[in-house]
């Protein structure tokens, strides 16, 4: 871009990676070996991207494409320019004409014909091709804030989305990326954990609700057919908290649900919706779906995560080309129809610090749960809290989009990460509670950088903290 | 009236719509070349109704944070985008309903009107060539398109009360600039008044599915006001 | 390479904090990542117990290990882990212990 050369610009210059790929492809890793998980090759990288985009774009994509007007209102309406207000480099519209520069020279009419009269432009090289990696995955988590506040309906969060999975197919991916995607394809899960981790992080959690509540008749039953709930949970539970898992537990106790985690097909998560590769979408929502076919389970129940709900819930039905015959709800809306039919008592006196709500994009753009949150944390927590913008309008946690496994871009994020302290510290509150465990870590991050004095909740471990368990609490449990 | 002023005023334009027609459905053709792709997923709201919000946008500045932190410019919109509607009902009333322009109210009207989207227009020229952000994003067509929209109006303020007999150079140019962006729209980002109905659509329908859209309760500041308003 | 300055010593970091050469840690090095990341002012016997357990594991398997085996190992319960180490296993103890950062969003 010649222009931007002019301009001060916080895009980072991040060069291609490749080691592990390298290490990939040297180990014969059964998804590099067949085909699944594409690696870079030294070739016309170009023409490839070019006959991806061609045969990849919808029709959605493509009006996307040509209605943008150039106007700018989406300019502020991204964390990246607001916290960068001379950096025009920041703003949705110049990262969208990125692609829509190419897409306008080889797919539009008049690009085609007089491509410096609309700003149509090639690439050139696999340098260029770089440069577009660090722009769509290192200067956007895809929040679709901007998609919300467009006059013409362009979705350049989807926009966005649609390049990174044209340059994953061709293995321009920034290594973190490449890495999970890796994880995710050869064992299943996002973070690599074997089965037998699995089964014995359940067993452990279980053994500690048992201890707990001082009853061996709670149970974390693993693919137990006929169940009313699958229960499908992050990785990150089983890895490095898994004391979320034994909240559900209480939870599912209390509630005398019939439930179960399948042995196969237990990650929520999708890093198929970060790296824009619907082939793996396909592959981790198949399992799921699957699984709960397998075990005849009346509904899935998804654990609370914000990319792993848009992934499971919305997209991976249409990535899979699998008709939805189930029910699919996260783990709210299941507590929120255990408080509403009283199958759960809660006693909010045990939450008493201040709690603000934040909403994951997720969830709030890119999914349907809004005030289903709310209704939830409003009978656990006696002081509640607003942040402002909030629902659909909320800020990102700056940590989306895979963000947080990419460390060449973490100080630009962290640096925008600004309008989110701000936002955070006018609400007075103590916690701030989400519904995602990525935004967990993304306002971690926050509230580290920028030394706020707050704590990150999720809903499930509020609900659980106030829950009133028959025999080990004297309060009497409500009536089923 | 010359004999040229009735050619530009009827034949050409005719010429020129017939052609823009042309165009037009070549482009839809474009459009659905592309494919849709399918929805599975069990509905938590209503596609129609997404789809109705989304493409009502255009008249809900409430419904954006863009818009309701920015009146001014939306209401240049809103001017903008009537001299837009009246200038092209000029195109058709000076020729085919000249009668209805031998109205002075009428007339002083639409010449309001006109003037106003003129005025909204420079304003909007000047804000593309002084705002660092649509100065590195416009492109030659972003500016000539405005400009020669701001002549239009200028040309149609002076064209509407339709005095032949006076001038005809105010009318030639009218419609002359009428021609024009009859052949050079379809090309250009004015089209995109095309695009709006299928973007607005599929971004309604699909957040509407979702129960999305329309959106719910507005986020509203809270009483004591935030600590820091962050204006760009 | 950012790094960063403690008690007067530099140490290389990569952009979150991590340890950028895993194979120069030593005790001296954990206990300035604990006071500049996790604003440890020092490392108690139980804090060691678990920093060592990581790092015989990591260079034993090349993995980081899970936060189950770390209980298991230091006979601690998991909620003791997250008040030793703010971050918790993966962000704290793990880079107290000279590890690379783990993969995946987290």
């Amino acid at each position: 871009m010649k222009r931007a050369k002019s301009v001060p610009s916080g895009i980072v210059s991040a060069s291609l990676d490749t080691r592990s790929q390298a290490q990939a492809k040297e180990t014969g890793l059964p998804s590099v070996k067949e085909g699944r998980l594409r690696t870079y090759e030294p070739g016309d990288n170009v023409q490839r991207f070019l006959d991806l985009l061609g045969r990849r774009i919808t029709r959605s994509l493509a009006v996307s494409m040509t209605a943008c007007v150039h106007c700018g209102l989406c300019a502020e309406s991204c964390h990246y320019f607001l916290a960068r207000p001379d950096d025009p480099t920041m703003t949705p519209v110049w990262k969208a004409d990125q692609i829509r520069k190419i897409f306008k020279k080889h797919i539009d009419w008049t690009g085609r014909v007089a491509p410096w009269w609309v700003n149509a432009a090639s690439l050139r090289d696999d340098e260029d091709l770089n440069r577009l990696k660090n722009i769509v995955f290192g200067s956007c988590s895809a929040c679709r804030r901007c998609t919300y506040n467009c006059p013409m309906g362009v979705d350049t969060g989807l926009l966005v989305r649609f390049t990174r999975g044209l340059l994953t197919e061709l293995g321009i991916v920034p290594e973190g990326v490449f890495n999970v995607s890796r994880d995710q394809w050869e064992t299943g899960n996002q973070m690599a954990v074997t089965e037998q981790d699995y089964l014995e992080t359940l067993e452990w959690m279980r053994d500690e609700v048992r201890t707990e509540l001082g009853t061996a008749s709670v149970d974390i039953p693993v693919d137990k057919p006929d169940c009313e709930v699958l229960y499908t949970i992050n990785p990150r539970e089983i890895k490095f908290d898994p004391r979320s898992i034994a909240h559900a537990a209480k939870v599912f106790h209390a509630a005398g649900e019939s439930w179960t985690l399948p042995k196969w097909g237990w990650d929520q998560t999708n890093f198929g919706l970060f790296s824009g590769d619907d082939k793996l979408g396909a592959y981790i929502a198949r399992n799921v779906y699957e699984a709960a076919e397998r075990l005849r389970a009346k509904r899935i129940v998804i654990s609370e995560c914000g990319h792993g709900y848009r992934s499971t819930r919305w997209e991976g039905y249409n990535w899979a080309d699998y008709d939805q015959k189930l029910p699919t709800e996260s783990v709210v809306v299941t507590l929120k129809r255990y408080l509403k039919e009283g199958r759960i008592a809660v006693d909010p006196a045990r939450n008493p610090e201040a709690v603000t709500f934040h909403d994951s994009c997720n969830i709030a753009r890119s999914g349907d749960l809004v005030e289903e949150p709310r209704e939830v944390l409003r009978r656990v927590c006696p002081d509640f809290r607003e942040m402002f913008p909030n629902r659909s309008e909320n800020f990102c946690c700056t940590g989306g989009g895979g963000l947080l496994s990419m460390a060449e871009y973490r100080p630009l994020r962290l640096e925008v990460a600004r309008i989110k302290a701000d936002q955070l510290r006018a609400t007075g509150a103590k916690l701030v509670c989400t519904m995602c465990h990525n935004c967990v870590d993304g306002l971690n991050d926050v509230i580290k950088h920028y030394k706020l004095p707050m704590r990150v909740v999720q809903v499930l471990e509020l609900v659980s903290k106030a829950l009133v368990v028959p025999g080990r609490d004297e309060t009497k449990k409500t009536a089923r | 009236m010359s004999n040229l002023l009735k050619f530009v005023e009827n034949e050409v334009q005719l010429a020129a719509l017939v052609f823009l027609a042309v165009v037009y459905a070549a482009r839809l053709i474009w459009i659905f070349r592309f494919r849709s792709r399918k929805e599975r997923t069990f509905a938590a709201g209503s596609g129609a109704v997404g789809a109705g919000y989304s493409l009502m946008n255009v008249a809900m500045p409430w419904a954006m944070e863009s818009t309701r932190k920015r009146p001014g410019f939306y209401a240049q919109f809103v001017v903008f985008h009537l001299g837009v509607v009246a200038a092209i009902a000029a195109t058709f009333i000076i020729p085919y309903a000249p009668e209805i322009f031998r109205i002075r109210a009428v007339t002083l009207a639409f010449q309001s009107l006109l003037a106003a989207a003129f005025f909204a227009g420079l304003l909007r020229l000047v804000r593309r060539l002084t705002n660092p952000v649509l100065r590195l994003v416009s492109s030659a067509d972003d500016y000539l398109s405005l400009t020669l929209m701001i002549l239009f109006f200028g040309a149609g303020v002076l064209a509407v009360p339709n005095d032949y007999r006076r001038a005809e150079w105010p009318l030639i140019l009218f419609f002359g600039l009428t021609a024009f962006f009859l052949v050079y729209v379809p090309f250009s980002k004015i089209c995109h008044y095309l695009y709006y109905p299928f973007s607005r659509y599929y971004l309604g329908r699909s957040m509407g599915h979702r129960g999305a859209f329309p959106q719910g309760r507005k986020s509203r500041p809270p009483v004591a006001g935030p600590v820091k308003e962050n204006r760009a | 390479m950012p790094h960063i300055e403690v008690d007067g010593k530099r140490i290389e970091v990569n952009e979150e904090g991590f340890l950028a050469h895993p194979e120069e840690w030593n005790e001296e090095t954990a206990g300035l990542l604990a006071k500049a990341e996790e604003g440890l002012e020092e490392l108690t016997p139980e804090h060691w117990a678990v920093v060592k357990f990581i790092r015989e594991y990591y260079l034993e398997k090349n993995l980081a290990p899970m936060v189950r085996k770390m209980c298991q190992a230091t006979g601690f319960p998991l909620m003791k882990i997250y008040d030793l180490f703010p971050s918790g296993p993966a962000k704290g103890a793990c880079k107290v212990a000279g590890l690379p950062k783990p993969d995946g969003c987290v």
